[in-house]
């Protein structure tokens, strides 16, 4: 009697395995679970880092605020370090003094069009051209993670004519 | 005789500059970078640059850095037709067209894929990460001219 219900006991157990070892499988293999705490690291180098070429360090699209800009502004690093603006594809409007500057990426006065007051920045240069492809220096030692916004600006009327906000290439 | 070889000189100078013109260009241009986007993605935070390079020797190329995105089953790289998933938008539609990249290599770090020569980049202008198991969409980087 008892060595019966044993058996009908371990064949249900039985059972039991031989249905839920592959349910359980299955539901491993499509979730992966353990991946949720398991990384996968790489670190391929990029397509053409030879010492010789700029390498693009920080970039960011334009975006029109007093007068309508466009364009991209890409920080690179030259083979001798020195560190550069330049801007691509790049529109505003002509204007009176105006200016390239990099200024604090979190400055409240980046959300306005007229700045009251004045902007913590960095000074670039005149704007070469309000149309196409140009480059500014940086001066050295500029701290990038601070000063992480482009502004064309006009020194006069104290107008941002367009920001950038950079992010790491 | 003589004025033929005349004509046939320049003409000889002309087809060699028109055929060898383009030829050169080709070899001329450098590795370039044509465009690139930021990563976003919510359901499985995703972050990161996706950016297009063009080597010297017309390939196209895929690179994928300060990548971030959560480590899943059967992870792949696409690119599709779409200007955009958004985040909302978790799951892909059948109907989206798409160009298979490859396996994710991994789910932190920089990593270069390989684009099929003849993939047109005006109309594929997005990367995704998918999940081919579940169709899902982990995160997304709309590219832009650089």
């Amino acid at each position: 009697m008892t060595l019966q219900i044993g058996t009908w006991l371990s064949r249900r157990k039985w059972i039991l395995i031989a249905i839920g070892v592959p349910v359980l499988v299955a539901a491993w293999w499509a979730f992966r679970p353990e991946k949720l705490w398991i990384n996968q690291t790489v670190d391929e180098p990029a397509p053409f880092a030879s010492a010789s070429t700029p390498q693009p360090l920080y970039t960011g699209r334009l975006e029109g605020k007093a007068h309508q800009t466009s364009g991209r502004a890409t920080i690179y690093k030259s083979s001798d370090g020195k560190e550069y603006l330049r801007l691509t594809d790049f529109t505003t409007s002509n204007g009176p003094d105006v200016h390239v500057l990099l200024a604090r990426g979190d400055d409240p006065g980046l959300q306005q069009e007229i700045v009251k007051g004045s902007l913590d920045s960095v000074e670039l240069g005149s704007l070469k051209g309000n149309q196409g492809d140009q480059n500014y220096d940086l001066p050295a030692g500029t701290d990038l993670a601070k000063y992480s916004a482009v502004v064309i600006y006009c020194e006069r009327f104290h107008a941002i004519f367009g920001t950038a906000k950079l992010e790491s290439f | 005789m003589i004025r033929k070889i005349k004509t046939t000189i320049p003409l000889a100078a002309l087809a060699f500059t028109l055929g060898l013109g383009p030829a050169l260009n080709a070899q001329d241009g450098k590795a370039k970078i044509l465009e690139t986007g930021d990563f976003h993605g919510k359901v499985h935070s995703t972050s990161g640059r996706a950016t297009i390079y063009r080597e010297k020797d017309g390939q196209l190329l895929l690179r994928l850095t300060n990548f971030k995105t959560s480590n899943g089953p059967d992870v792949h790289v696409i690119l599709i037709a779409a200007k955009d998933a958004a985040d909302d938008a978790n799951f892909l539609k059948s109907s989206t067209q798409r160009v298979e990249l490859g396996s994710l290599k991994g789910n932190e770090g920089d990593q270069n894929y390989t684009i099929p020569k003849g993939t047109d980049l005006s109309k594929f202008q997005t990367v995704s990460i998918y999940c081919e198991r579940f169709n899902a969409n982990f995160g997304a980087a709309p590219l832009e001219k650089f």
